[in-house]
């Protein structure tokens, strides 16, 4: 039993793992031990909860989700709607939802349970039959969450439905054609969408393009952060040592900016460190990937790898101004329970697949 | 194939990471380092010049002026600068450190230490700049009020938001320190006569000094406003009522723009937005003549027999009299015979007079006789119809709601029933009713206009009301009522004789509101000119100024004498 256990888990995939919740207690710490919140506490009880979960999902099966997949998507579906009516709000934007003692973020749970369900409709259908139908309805499928999760307003977690929709259905085999649809429908309905977004969201677009355009607001979150991490140079200020981050110039240091403490404090070396681990994480999916012979699961895997790399790369991106700054937390680093249980949810799910896979 | 373009996408982004990072971590990090260890980059707020106010004219009635501050990043500041800078600012050096330690918008936000400082001073601050780091000066914008008492509380001024108006609001229009608009004009227009905020990003050396501008954006100024107040106007009423009580509103009928809202006493405004002068300011807060209340908009008074109009349209209405129905006046009036006299202000009485007579002598004993067929409610929705009792839409702040008593109102507010004889008070404008000058002046411009609903304004791009939103009230009835305004003023037995004028003709109502003796009584006179085709409406008021015939008279033919010659050539 035991024996079996340990040869059927993928360990590269653990340690990546273990290594990043590693690094992310380690600098939530960093980030928020002059604070009051009690951040470091709350943390632990959420990283308990989330190795638990990764354990366990291997153990239930990926098969039971991807059959109770409409079902998780209807409920995600209305909690997400739960959110719109009675959310917590926080920092202008309702996101939140008061369970008990705990505050969970449903967005972060509807990825999950929509990429189950992407996979799930896609897999049942083959790409050279019904094509149109199949393509709009799986468009249909990732907006729905996409327009609610916009509506709260949190617009980074709504775009990143966009590459979890375009690299299942680039995988999936869908027809050249379709993405060069796609994207001329994506241009001309950018200007359309212009016009919903938000004043401050439009400002952040702009600022972005030019963060000459406000100094005193997100141009100077931007230029902050971006000294914060270029100061930590080769090899960073020191553990504990960041002066940008704990002097607190770059604001929610311990969530979304969680990445400039790292460089600053380790520099180079560390964000180097922190993107082998991300590398390292990567490849083992593509391992599991590989060797599964099951198509929901091949783009169950894909739809998972394509959300963890948009939001690693934006993310990333933001801290020295590669990409616009949005409210998009780094995976298993960042500080946020329903983003961390949410993740080892996923990778579990990944876990699994590899146990389950089918050996000639 | 698709699997590997996949695969390679995820490498290459982060490769791409990877190599960014080295570049602004390795490559720039010495420059980011450097700016990091002393952080260095400064953002420095500027404040948008708040908007104009002008007069219908043109003339500026509010704007502003550079003052040059003494600021100072307190994280930039050696300990050897605070003697200094209390040396050359003459302040203690305690006020000075308290100064530098008040709360601020962010860390290494400039502290004000002293606003709007001489010209010398500011010289001696650049000559010892070196021996001054943090310190330098910033130019900044402070209200100036041209014509002081002219039109102050209509304008309004300026003050410092305080902390939970900074939570709420805006962060991109309205700093820790911004200034925000209090009452009057200012307030009400805050959101166009503000701009919107600009800022500096700057390098500083070690010594707290600029070495370049790494970017900036220019605050955007406010909008200027242009009122329909016509300024010489205004000024020369303020002079004439300068030392009494009082208030005198004129509203341009063609495009219901108030020309001139004058209260006195008054006071000037730039006590307010000027440092150093608080005593001032406590002054004006503690005078028992209470100069900051505009008597015009934001109190409110017995009518006196100015509502006579009210009551007559009211029982023309509802066809309780005709303009030739007659009562007898003797000098009294009972409800029945021994029952309790109600006076008429003429102790011989003026006989039997008809509507048009009992309006032009200000008959109570007529209007007694009319009221004691009228129930308070009937008064009261007319008095309603013709916007007494409720707040007027007007740009002004605090605007007085006024009270229109009927016996609902009477049982909520007193628990007592309404007894008969207070409805014949209600007649001729006493009881409980309380009525704005401004909301007489709307009443007289609805008659002058033959029924059309009024609104003053004072901004003057807005249109004025629809012509065709009319009250319910008839427009022969109307007539009746201009008729016997004229008489007031031209007839030899007119209460306002006095007021007459020779270049036109003149229709009025006199009005003397009783008070608790032994104060003297309100003193009101409104009305509009010419008579035949009117082209202005007006409302005096003098508080405890005794007879509206003789103090209001007085008041309204000087003011449109004025007009004439000034105003009406001009237009």
């Amino acid at each position: 039993m035991w024996r079996k256990w340990v040869k059927e888990t993928h360990w590269p995939l653990v340690f990546s793992t273990l290594g990043l919740a590693a690094v992310g207690t380690m600098f939530i710490f960093s980030a928020s031990y002059h604070d009051s919140g009690h951040y470091m506490s709350k943390h632990l009880f959420w990283m308990g909860a989330a190795l638990g979960v990764l354990f366990l999902i291997p153990v239930m099966g990926y098969r039971t989700f991807l059959n109770i997949s409409y079902l998780l998507y209807g409920v995600s579906l209305m909690l997400l709607a739960a959110v719109l009516v009675i959310g917590e709000q926080r920092l202008g934007a309702q996101r939140w939802l008061q369970i008990g003692p705990l505050l969970i973020q449903p967005s972060e749970f509807a990825k999950l349970a929509t990429i189950l369900a992407l996979a799930n409709f896609l897999g049942a259908n083959h790409p050279w039959e019904k094509k149109w139908s199949v393509v709009l309805a799986s468009a249909g499928i990732t907006f729905l969450p996409l327009v609610l999760i916009a509506k709260q307003p949190d617009l980074g977690s709504a775009i990143m439905f966009v590459p979890l929709l375009a690299g299942l259905l680039f995988l999936w085999g869908m027809r050249r054609r379709f993405f060069i649809l796609g994207g001329i429908i994506a241009t001309v309905a950018a200007p359309l969408f212009w016009g919903f977004l938000k004043a401050y969201q439009k400002k952040r677009i702009l600022v972005f393009l030019n963060p000459n355009l406000d100094p005193l607001g997100s141009g100077y979150t931007a230029i902050q952060s971006k000294i914060a991490v270029g100061s930590g140079g080769l090899l960073g200020k020191g553990y504990l040592a960041g002066t940008q981050s704990q002097l607190q110039f770059v604001p929610e240091h311990h969530t979304d900016f969680i990445f400039c403490v790292v460089g600053e404090e380790w520099g180079y070396a560390g964000t180097l460190f922190v993107l082998l681990l991300y590398s390292f994480l990567f490849r083992s999916a593509f391992q599991v990937m590989e060797h599964t012979t099951d198509v929901k699961a091949k783009l169950l895997v894909a739809g998972i790898l394509a959300v963890l790399f948009a939001q690693i790369f934006v993310n990333i991106g933001m801290s020295f101004g590669l990409t616009p700054i949005t409210g998009i937390t780094l995976p298993l680093i960042s500080y946020g329970g329903s983003s961390l249980v949410a993740t080892t949810l996923a990778l579990g799910i990944i876990l699994s697949i590899h146990k389950e896979r089918s050996i000639f | 194939m698709r699997y590997f373009l996949f695969r390679m996408t995820v490498y290459a982004g982060l490769t791409v990471l990877g190599f960014c990072l080295f570049r602004v971590q390795v490559l720039e990090g010495g420059r980011f380092r450097r700016l990091s260890e002393q952080n260095r980059v400064r953002l420095i707020p500027l404040e948008a010049p708040r908007g104009r106010v002008f007069d219908s004219r043109g003339n500026l009635l509010a704007t502003n002026r550079p003052s040059y501050d003494v600021v100072a990043t307190p994280e930039d500041v050696t300990p050897e600068v605070f003697p200094r800078l209390a040396t050359i600012l003459q302040l203690s050096e305690k006020e000075v450190r308290r100064r530098m330690s008040a709360p601020r918008e962010y860390p290494f936000a400039p502290a004000l230490i002293k606003e709007d400082v001489p010209r010398e001073v500011l010289f001696r601050i650049e000559e010892y700049k070196p021996e001054l780091p943090g310190v330098f000066i910033q130019i900044a914008f402070l209200r100036y009020y041209p014509y002081q008492e002219t039109a102050s509380h209509l304008i309004g001024f300026i003050g410092k938001i305080n902390s939970e108006e900074y939570q709420k609001l805006d962060r991109e229009r309205y700093g820790f320190n911004s200034l925000i608009g209090r009452t009057g004009i200012e307030k009400i227009y805050d959101e166009r006569l503000r701009g919107w905020r600009g800022g500096r990003q700057i390098e500083v050396n070690a010594r707290g000094q600029l070495v370049r501008v790494l970017s900036e954006k220019l605050p955007e100024p406010g909008e200027d406003l242009r009122l329909t107040l016509d300024l010489d106007f205004q000024k020369k009423i303020m002079e004439f009522i300068k030392g009494k009580h009082a208030s005198v509103a004129v509203m341009d009928l063609d495009s219901e723009g108030l020309i001139a809202l004058a209260s006195s006493p008054a006071f000037d405004p730039n006590v307010f937005v000027s440092p150093g002068r608080a005593q001032e300011r406590l002054q004006f807060l503690r005078d028992v003549n209470a100069p900051l209340l505009d008597r015009g908009v934001s109190s409110a008074y017995p009518p006196g027999s100015v509502f006579k109009l009210v009551t007559a349209l009211a029982a023309l209405e509802t066809g309780k009299i005709t303009p030739n129905t007659r009562f007898f006046c003797p000098g009294t009036f009972r409800l029945k015979p021994g029952a309790r006299p109600y006076h008429c202000w003429s102790q011989h009485g003026h006989g039997s007079i008809n509507l048009y007579e009992a309006l032009e002598r200000s008959c109570n004993v007529y209007f007694y006789n009319v009221g004691s067929r009228l129930s308070p409610e009937t008064i009261a929705s007319y008095a309603r119809e013709l916007g007494l009792g409720e707040r007027m839409r007007l740009d002004v702040t605090n605007i007085a709601p006024g009270l229109v008593p009927d016996s609902a109102w009477k049982r909520e507010r007193f628990r007592e029933k309404w007894y008969q004889g207070e409805t014949l008070s209600f007649a001729i404008g006493q009881s409980y009713l309380l009525v704005s000058p401004l909301q007489v002046l709307r009443l007289t411009a609805i008659i002058a206009k033959n029924g059309v609903r009024v609104e003053p304004q004072l901004i003057l791009e807005k249109n004025p009301s629809d012509e065709s939103k009319k009250t319910a009230i008839h427009e022969e009835n109307l007539k009746v009522i201009k008729k016997g305004m004229l008489q007031v003023v031209q007839s030899e037995y007119g209460t306002g004789q006095l007021a007459r004028v020779d270049f036109g003709k003149l229709a009025a109502k006199t009005g003397t509101a009783q008070v608790p003796p032994p104060k003297t009584a309100h003193s009101w006179m409104t009305g509009f000119f010419p008579y035949d085709n009117p082209k202005i409406a007006f409302v005096v008021f003098v508080e405890h100024g005794g007879s509206g015939g003789i103090t209001g008279a007085k008041i309204v033919k000087e003011m449109i004498q004025i007009w004439g010659e000034n105003v009406a050539k001009v237009g």
